[in-house]
Formats: C-alpha cells, sequence, structure tokens
C-alpha cells in the first residue's frame, strides 16, 4: 500500500504538477492571453475602420501582454503535462498544446508586424494574423477546457 | 549607463528585441552601394517591410588623446575646442566669435507603445557620449589670433531648452529653442548676455517633440526668419494631429512674429541657408526609415515658397507610402523632387555654402553637409562631412568625403559630425556632437593673406 498522495490523486483524477496548494496554475493564467488576443483583433478592426492611431497601439499592448501571459500559461501547462504520463496519455492533449504553441508563434510574428509604423503595422498582415488567431483559440480552448471537465485534469477527487 | 536605467517596461522591449535578434540575426539586409543613391537621379528600389527592421548603430567611444578625423588631400584638421557637452550647431557672429550651441534632446514622452520603449534604447547608444553635464547652452569661442586656437571661451548664454538654431540680425539675436524663438539683446564684442530673452514665437514642441531641433536662418534682408520645424513621427505613427505645423519650413515675420507655412512636405529639415550665388533657400532633410536599407534617401534642396516635397504622403516626388492613412492622391500629385540626394539614412544635419577663400579653389561655392549617420541599415553609411560642388547655384558634380575617420577600424563612432560652419578665417568648422569637440578644417598650406 502506498500513502504517497500523488498515487492517491492519479487513482482518481490525474494531477496537476504547477499547482498551488491542489489549484493548478495553468488555468488561472489562460484567460489573458485569450483576452488579450481577442481584444487585439478587436482593436486592430477598429483602427482599420478608423485609422485612428490609439487603436493599433492598444493593439500591440495587448500583444505582448497576451505573449507574456500565454508563454507563462505555456510553461504551466507543459509542466503539467510532461510530469504526468496520464495527461499526456488523454486525447484532447497534445492536439491542445500545439494549437496553442501555433498561437503564441502567429502572435509573436503578429507583435513584430504590429512594430512597423502607422497603416501597415495593422492592414492587411496584422489583421490577418489577429484573425487567425482568434479562429484557434475556441478549438485549442475546447479541447483545454475537455481536459478538465471531461477528464477531470488537476482535479481533486 | 544602459543597464542602469533599465525598468519593468524597457526589459520586456528589450527582450522582445533580443527574441528578434536572435531569430534573424546573421541576415544581410541585402543593402546596394550608398553611392548609387547621391546625386539629383537617386537609383530607387522597390520598397520593404520588415518583421524586424535592420539595427546598427554605431556604439560610442569617443576620441582618444591626439586623434582627429581624417580630411581629404590637401586639408589639415585640428580641434577648436573640446570637452563640450553635445555640441550640435555652429554660428559665427560677424565680429569672427565662434556660438557653439550645446544641446540635448527633451525628455522623452511617455511611451505610446513598447516599441517607442524599445527606440528609447537605441537612441541612448546613438547619442549616449558619456555624462557631458546639462548642456542646453551656447559656448562663445574667441580666436582672435586666427590660429585655431581660441583665446577666450565663456558661456555665452545658458539654461536654454534643446536649442539648435542662431541667426543674428543687427542687434537682434534669436535662438531656436524646440518649442520657441527667443530674442536677447546683442551687442559687438559680447562674450555673455545676461539679459533675459523675449519670445518671438512658440514652435511645435512637446509633449512628444519627436524631431526637435530648430533650425533658424534669417532672411537677406533681415525681415523674415526661416525655422525648420521636423515632423513629430517617423511616418505619421503618433497621429496626423500631432503633426500640426510640423515637416514645415515656416517663415516668421521678425517684427511681429507671426509666422506662415513657406513650404511643407519636409521630413526632418536642418541647416537651413541661402546660396549665395542664387539668393534660394537651402535645406537638408532626413527623409523616412523603415522602408530598406536604401529607402528613402536623404537629400538637399533649394526650397520654393508654397512647395509640397511629399512628406508623409509619398517621397523623390511621386513614390506613394503605403503606410500613411489615409491617402492623399492631391498632394502626391504635386509632390516636387528634391534637387540632390544624399544616399539613404545618413542623417544630414548641417548644411554650409562655402563662402571663404583660404581653402582649396576646388571648394569655393559649393556645400560641406554634415552626415550624422546611419541607424537604420547593416552597413553604416554617414558619419561623416562631405562635400558638393555646385555651379551656376545648383549642384554640379558627385559628393566627395571631405572629413571622414568618425568611426574607428571597427566600426565604433569616435564622434559624430552635425553642424558645419565657416569661420572668418574661411576654415570649415564642424560640431561633433558625441565628441564633444568642435573641428576645425583648414589648407594644409598655410594661405598667407593676414
Amino acid at each position: 500500500m502506498k500513502d504517497d498522495t500523488k498515487t492517491l490523486y492519479t487513482t482518481a483524477n490525474p494531477y496537476s504538477t504547477a499547482q498551488i496548494a491542489g489549484h493548478p496554475i495553468h488555468p488561472m493564467l489562460v484567460p489573458i492571453p485569450i483576452a488579450c488576443f481577442i481584444g487585439a483583433l478587436v482593436t486592430d478592426i477598429v483602427y482599420a475602420v478608423s485609422g485612428e492611431i490609439m487603436w493599433a497601439d492598444f493593439s500591440t499592448w495587448l500583444l505582448i501582454v497576451g505573449l507574456i501571459g500565454g508563454v507563462l500559461a505555456g510553461i504551466a501547462g507543459l509542466t503539467d503535462l510532461l510530469s504526468n504520463r496520464h495527461i499526456r496519455a488523454q486525447p484532447p492533449a497534445w492536439p491542445h498544446g500545439i494549437g496553442n504553441i501555433v498561437v503564441l508563434v502567429l502572435s509573436f510574428f503578429n507583435l513584430l508586424v504590429h512594430t512597423r509604423d502607422a497603416w501597415t503595422s495593422v492592414v492587411p498582415t496584422g489583421l490577418i494574423l489577429s484573425i487567425i488567431v482568434v479562429l484557434i483559440l475556441p478549438v485549442t480552448g475546447w479541447l483545454g477546457w475537455s481536459m478538465v471537465y471531461r477528464y477531470g485534469v488537476g482535479v481533486l477527487r | 549607463m544602459i543597464f542602469g536605467k533599465l525598468n519593468p517596461a524597457r526589459s520586456v522591449g528589450l527582450a522582445v528585441l533580443l527574441g528578434s535578434t536572435l531569430l534573424l540575426g546573421g541576415c544581410n539586409d541585402g543593402s546596394g552601394d550608398p553611392r548609387a543613391e547621391i546625386g539629383p537621379n537617386p537609383k530607387l528600389p522597390d520598397l520593404k517591410q520588415f518583421l524586424f527592421p535592420p539595427i546598427h548603430i554605431a556604439h560610442v567611444v569617443g576620441w582618444k588623446q591626439g586623434e582627429t578625423p581624417n580630411v581629404a588631400q590637401g586639408l589639415k584638421i585640428q580641434a577648436l575646442a573640446t570637452g563640450l557637452q553635445h555640441p550640435r550647431s555652429l554660428y559665427v557672429l560677424p565680429n569672427g566669435d565662434i556660438l557653439v550651441v550645446e544641446s540635448k534632446a527633451p525628455p522623452a514622452p511617455t511611451p505610446k507603445r513598447p516599441k517607442d520603449i524599445v527606440m528609447g534604447w537605441v537612441e541612448s547608444w546613438a547619442t549616449s557620449g558619456g555624462n557631458t553635464g546639462t548642456s542646453n547652452r551656447i559656448t562663445l569661442l574667441r580666436d582672435s589670433k586666427g590660429d585655431g586656437t581660441p583665446d577666450v571661451r565663456s558661456v555665452f548664454l545658458d539654461h536654454l531648452n534643446s536649442p539648435f538654431g542662431v541667426a543674428l540680425v543687427g542687434n537682434d539675436l534669436y535662438v531656436a529653442n524646440t518649442d520657441a524663438i527667443v530674442r536677447y539683446p546683442y551687442k559687438d564684442g559680447e562674450t555673455k548676455i545676461d539679459a533675459p530673452g523675449k519670445t518671438l514665437t512658440e514652435l511645435p514642441g512637446g509633449p512628444i517633440d519627436h524631431h526637435w531641433t530648430k533650425s533658424l536662418v534669417a532672411s537677406p534682408d533681415g525681415s523674415l526668419l526661416y525655422v525648420g520645424v521636423g515632423s513629430n513621427s517617423n511616418i505619421t505613427e503618433n497621429g496626423m494631429e500631432a503633426e500640426h505645423n510640423r515637416a514645415d519650413i515656416l517663415e516668421v515675420d521678425r517684427a511681429t512674429g507671426r509666422f506662415r507655412v513657406f513650404a511643407s512636405g519636409l521630413r526632418n529639415p536642418n541647416g537651413l541657408t541661402f546660396e549665395p550665388q542664387s539668393g534660394a533657400l537651402w535645406t537638408v532633410v532626413n527623409e523616412r526609415d523603415e522602408l530598406g536599407p536604401d529607402l528613402v534617401p536623404d537629400y538637399m534642396t533649394s526650397v520654393k515658397d508654397g512647395a509640397f516635397y511629399g512628406w508623409p504622403y509619398s517621397y523623390f516626388g511621386q513614390h506613394v507610402d503605403p503606410r500613411v492613412k489615409p491617402q492623399r492622391p492631391d498632394l502626391v500629385a504635386k509632390a516636387i523632387v528634391p534637387d540632390y540626394a544624399l544616399s539613404s539614412h545618413v542623417a544630414p544635419l548641417g548644411l554650409a555654402f562655402y563662402t571663404g577663400t583660404s581653402l582649396p579653389e576646388a571648394y569655393r561655392g559649393g556645400a560641406f553637409v554634415g552626415e550624422h549617420g546611419s541607424w537604420n541599415r547593416d552597413a553604416l553609411n554617414g558619419y561623416k562631412v562631405v562635400f558638393v560642388p555646385f555651379s551656376g547655384g545648383k549642384p554640379n558634380g558627385m559628393a566627395q568625403d571631405v572629413v571622414t575617420g568618425f568611426l574607428n577600424s571597427d566600426n565604433q563612432a569616435r564622434g559624430r559630425p552635425v553642424g558645419v560652419a565657416i569661420d572668418k578665417s574661411g576654415a570649415l568648422l564642424i560640431a561633433d556632437d558625441v565628441g564633444n569637440t568642435v573641428w576645425r578644417v583648414t589648407s594644409a598650406e598655410r594661405v598667407t593673406s593676414r
């Protein structure tokens, strides 16, 4: 008989390694990139319509904060994924992870495009990248949520 | 120190910069021969836009004891004054006294976007000439013997606001601060002005004040002043409302201070001066960045009343810049092609026509141009003083290197030339801002005209 608590969790749900007092860090951080990248699409659209430079500036800040939050969320998520084979065994795990790496890579290039000056910092390349990212997010989000709500990853009990 | 100034926001910018440099490191920007872009018909490549624009700026190391720039054959150079505080422009008074305008950029505005933080860091490399004190003053040099060793050196005016241009009309001395033209009473022979200045007219200044140097010249009859006001952005990225009365040469009525736009579309006009033969107003202009290593050539041009020279909508005539919204085809159609390209990113900031006689015959009537040097291409360009021959009031021939060696063999900047002037003896003077020196170029063989 083992009395290791980690073993106890694995018998019930796949446990999270990057966690604070049993609360997984990854789901705490993922709202940051999601909200920021959706926000950047909105501000890109407003800039494309209005030509008011303030909105393009907002996009850049949103992209950089989203990227920082996204990289941190990615580190927490990757820690969970790599340290627990039960998580790796979940069907949505790899598509979710790879999809979000694509999101971060595209958003990094989007940030570089946004460092250009004035109109072409957004239209057309920046705007297209923002749209693609926001189209990917619901798919990877759905996969992530199914990890928690369907397979109970990181859920105690 | 760079790292002493790091704050969290700046660190983020740095991380982005370094990450991108690694990603694209080792790439050459594919620049061509800079000399193909000198003259009235520069060869313009197609524009490029970058994920990460080429950034290469000469790190400042300063002049070691005894080091000087190199000069063309028949000339010699020596320091007229050292230990200055970021000298940027020069003005020679009628009695031969030399005013050295020592000036620093106004405080940076709050960053509008992450790139502003990164670019602030890049610029700190461009102008970091060590601790040069408070600057923003004018130093008077008097070289009574005319041998290049001043016998008087005094603080002529102090506590100015990022000054650049100076013009004397009669007893009225005008200083173009970054935010206003200020008038001071001047009497021949004075080495210091104590009287408070009186504002003639305010100029577009902060809080952004992207191009802050205000070049100044008085009309030959003394009734008008012309002042260069640079744009408030590279290419309107701070919004069109920030560009009011900018990228213009303003004509100021000396009696009332009222001004009008004399010419527009000049992104950053400096070195305003009248060509002696034709009487036309000339300027050197810093053109836009981030369209490629060979775009857009900076230029020198005569300036026509009411003319539009392209910025921001187009460059070198009708080459449309896609970064500007809304576009203005009506203005593009009337944009004038400048007279003479000086090559891309050389950053001309000083212009002086040679009116003296003590330099070799070949320099008579031509123009000396101080090229501060590039940041937006891999192979450095500029960082020297060139001479453009003139005939009949128009450029005539290829620009020649006159003063070089501001870069050492490792492409580090010992100094960077800015303003140029001709002193009373006919010598060429050069303000070297990061070298904190004024250089004096004379004939190698002593002309005994005294």
